[in-house]
């Protein structure tokens, strides 16, 4: 049975035109949501019963997967998560898709066609994304600066060759520490409000991780945070056990430091894990 | 005189797989005048209300547009004028139109006064044409101003189909706006004719020439179409049958056997007569009893018809069949002929459906079907019947009721077409 959307009326199946006022009918079938196989009409957009994006894979969908299993994903997902926390790959990765989200619907997971969905169309722009992780995790041991340089090396290929996605971005003020012992630049993830800075722990995962960098063991699980606000960057300690030091001076704990480029902060007593505030505009 | 048949498909691809596809099929008939150039002549009567609402001018342009109308006559036609009020009367004969001047002094004769019974009128219009009837093609015009209120609507719709049976045809004229639109679109279509909307005294010449023009291209009468379904095929369980062109006019059939049978009545030899049927085709037992064959059969079509130029009746054109071709990969391939005549009668039924709307009530769903009847009137490429029924829709919505001038222009502008599309479907056609 048809309804007509004109007329309501009732028509037979296979009807193309309403037989009461002959305005064309759409042509839906019944099918099945891919994720809990209710009966949907097949031009829905999302399922009625449990919300699923029914107009191919979206990143979202797809990341809350990655999250809740890791095991199943594709491979270059597979890789960075072995060999990085679940808690600290999620959230470099998150600000992607909402500040491109033309790009992410690649980076899914649930198979191959999503992958080979990926390749086509946005072939140039995300497997730089992906060849960089892999390359910098290559490269490296260091979890987090890697995915903390993943965000500017994957920002740049694809602001190239799509500068579309530039225009939708909110206005951002590029910070970045710059690691003095290592000299490896760290991206200040742009979207969040506190930016946390310490070691992997359950209680408050640092969204800079640097437990990869020498001498990371004077540095606390929770150690420090940067805030912006209004443009600015303040910097606080949030309860470190050896303490915190801006530009050599001891910073109490509580204390919010307005951070100014070229500002050093130190975690631990020696100077020994330093970075370097940086505005790149 | 012989039979110009066109038959064609909505699409004429098929889907294998489907268990149900619909289609319409859209027949154009006409008559062709190659062989015997010469219409039988016409035994025309004019019914005419000359009821007291009709006084000064109405009347005389209505005087004035019948005598006109005697002067475009063949000596070999007939003519016969009955008035009516509440009562009904002869005011010419039936005759051949010799003693023109005899003629219409008679009808200058009509005064005004009195009520209006439109049945009394019918009744005895059909009791003069069928006079003459006998090898001339019989047409009644009826004209009236006002309701039927000394008389009886039904008797009216009786009258006009008895009219149909005698192989006489009625067409309706409205005269100014206090007539009843949907009694006359009844009158009109059970008789087989069609129905003119006369806005002003001015427009009446005009609206009879144009009907008299109409009826003497008229070569062939009592046409019905005999249709042979495949066991395959059906017809729709809603209003399968619809005259879509040169007016819109819902068709009753019957069934014969295994036969369907639509009167269709006059045929022109410069209009042809499009009827559109509503069909669903279940491929799969023909599949299954002829698994390698590409081509289905949906039906057989024959016509038959009376010429009367030649006294004969009840010819019959050689049987036309219609097939449709079977894919595996089925891609819609609309006919735009068809499409077009789908169009039609789409804008029919949905101003249909605003009228029954507003007549139970509902303003804004009345509104909504008229804006979809614009729109269809809008893909056809008729843009004065679209701005009509945008206007109505519009003041609907906006709360003012539609005047009854209103309501008669937009009934006009549904069952015909007001502004032709640019291309006219011009096809070339088999003889039958």
């Amino acid at each position: 049975m048809i309804t007509c959307p004109n007329c309501a009326h009732a028509n037979p199946d296979g009807a193309v035109n309403c037989e009461a006022c002959f305005t064309p009918l759409p042509i839906v079938k019944n099918i099945q949501c891919p994720n809990c196989h209710a009966t949907v009409l097949s031009d829905a957009k999302f399922c009625g019963h449990c919300g699923f994006n029914l107009s191919g894979s979206t990143a979202v969908n797809s990341l809350s997967n990655t999250g809740a299993n890791t095991g199943a994903n594709t491979n270059s997902e597979n890789e960075i998560e072995l060999s990085i926390d679940p808690s600290t790959e999620i959230f470099p990765v998150q600000p992607i898709p909402i500040a491109m989200s033309n790009i992410l619907p690649d980076e899914p997971t649930e198979g191959d066609s999503a992958e080979n969905l990926a390749a086509n169309p946005f072939a140039e722009v995300t497997t730089p994304k992906f060849t960089d992780i892999e390359n910098l995790l290559a490269a490296e041991a260091n979890n987090p600066p890697v995915t903390e340089s993943v965000e500017p090396s994957v920002q740049e290929p694809i602001k190239t060759p799509v500068p579309m996605s530039i225009k939708t971005q909110l206005q951002q003020f590029a910070a970045s520490l710059l690691h003095v012992q290592t000299n490896l630049n760290i991206e200040i993830p742009a979207h969040l409000p506190v930016v946390h800075i310490g070691k992997p722990n359950t209680v408050i995962p640092p969204d800079i991780d640097v437990s990869g960098f020498p001498d990371s063991d004077i540095v606390s699980r929770i150690h420090a945070d940067i805030r912006a606000e209004g443009g600015s960057f303040y910097f606080e300690d949030t309860g470190s056990s050896n303490g915190t030091y801006v530009n050599n001076l001891p910073l109490p704990a509580g204390n919010r430091h307005k951070l100014r480029a070229g500002d050093r902060i130190s975690l631990g007593k020696g100077d020994k894990v330093s970075f370097v505030f940086q505005l790149s505009s | 005189m012989s039979v110009n048949l066109t038959c064609k498909l909505s699409d004429r691809s098929l889907d294998r797989n489907q268990s149900s596809s619909q289609r319409q099929l859209a027949i154009a008939i006409s008559a062709n005048a190659a062989f015997d150039g010469n219409n039988a002549p016409l035994n025309l009567c004019l019914v005419l209300d000359h009821s007291g609402s009709m006084g000064g001018q109405p009347l005389d342009t209505v005087k004035r547009a019948a005598r006109d109308l005697v002067d475009c006559m063949y000596p070999q036609d007939r003519i016969s004028v009955v008035g009516f009020d509440h009562k009904a009367h002869v005011v010419v004969e039936n005759q051949p139109v010799d003693r023109i001047e005899s003629i219409k002094a008679k009808i200058q004769s009509l005064k005004a006064s009195g009520g209006t019974c439109i049945d009394d009128g019918i009744k005895l219009g059909l009791q003069e044409t069928s006079k003459g009837k006998d090898g001339t093609v019989s047409q009644i015009f009826v004209l009236t101003d006002g309701e039927n209120e000394h008389g009886d609507n039904e008797r009216c719709f009786q009258f006009s189909r008895l009219a149909t049976e005698y192989n006489m045809t009625l067409h309706s004229l409205g005269f100014g706006d206090s007539w009843n639109q949907d009694v006359l679109e009844r009158i009109a279509d059970a008789g087989g004719g069609a129905m003119a909307y006369i806005a002003s005294p001015e427009a009446a010449g005009e609206e009879f020439q144009k009907l008299l023009k109409r009826v003497q291209a008229i070569g062939l009468t009592n046409a019905h179409l005999i249709l042979q379904l495949a066991p395959h095929v059906r017809l729709a369980e809603l209003k399968p049958i619809a005259q879509v062109a040169p007016d819109t006019i819902e068709l009753a059939y019957q069934t014969e056997g295994d036969a369907i049978i639509v009167r269709l009545g006059d045929l022109m030899t410069d209009v042809e007569r499009v009827v559109l049927f509503n069909l669903y085709i279940s491929p799969a037992s023909y599949i299954a009893e002829y698994p390698t064959s590409s081509e289905i059969p949906i039906l057989t079509v024959q016509v038959r018809y009376d010429i009367p130029s030649l006294a004969q009746i009840n010819s019959l054109s050689s049987p036309a069949p219609v097939t449709a071709e079977l894919v595996q990969d089925f891609v819609p391939q609309v006919n735009p002929q068809v499409q077009n005549h789908l169009l039609a009668l789409a804008k029919y039924r949905q101003t249909q459906l605003a009228e029954q709307k507003l007549q139970q009530g509902d303003r804004a769903g009345a509104a909504t079907m008229l804006q979809s009847a614009a729109k269809t009137a809008l893909q056809m490429g008729d843009e004065k019947a679209s701005t009509i029924l945008q206007n109505n829709a519009t003041r609907l919505q906006t709360g003012t009721t539609l005047s009854e001038a209103d309501r008669k222009k937009t009934r006009i502008a549904s069952k015909t077409v007001l502004q032709p599309p640019t291309n006219p479907s011009t096809d070339p056609s088999t003889n039958l």
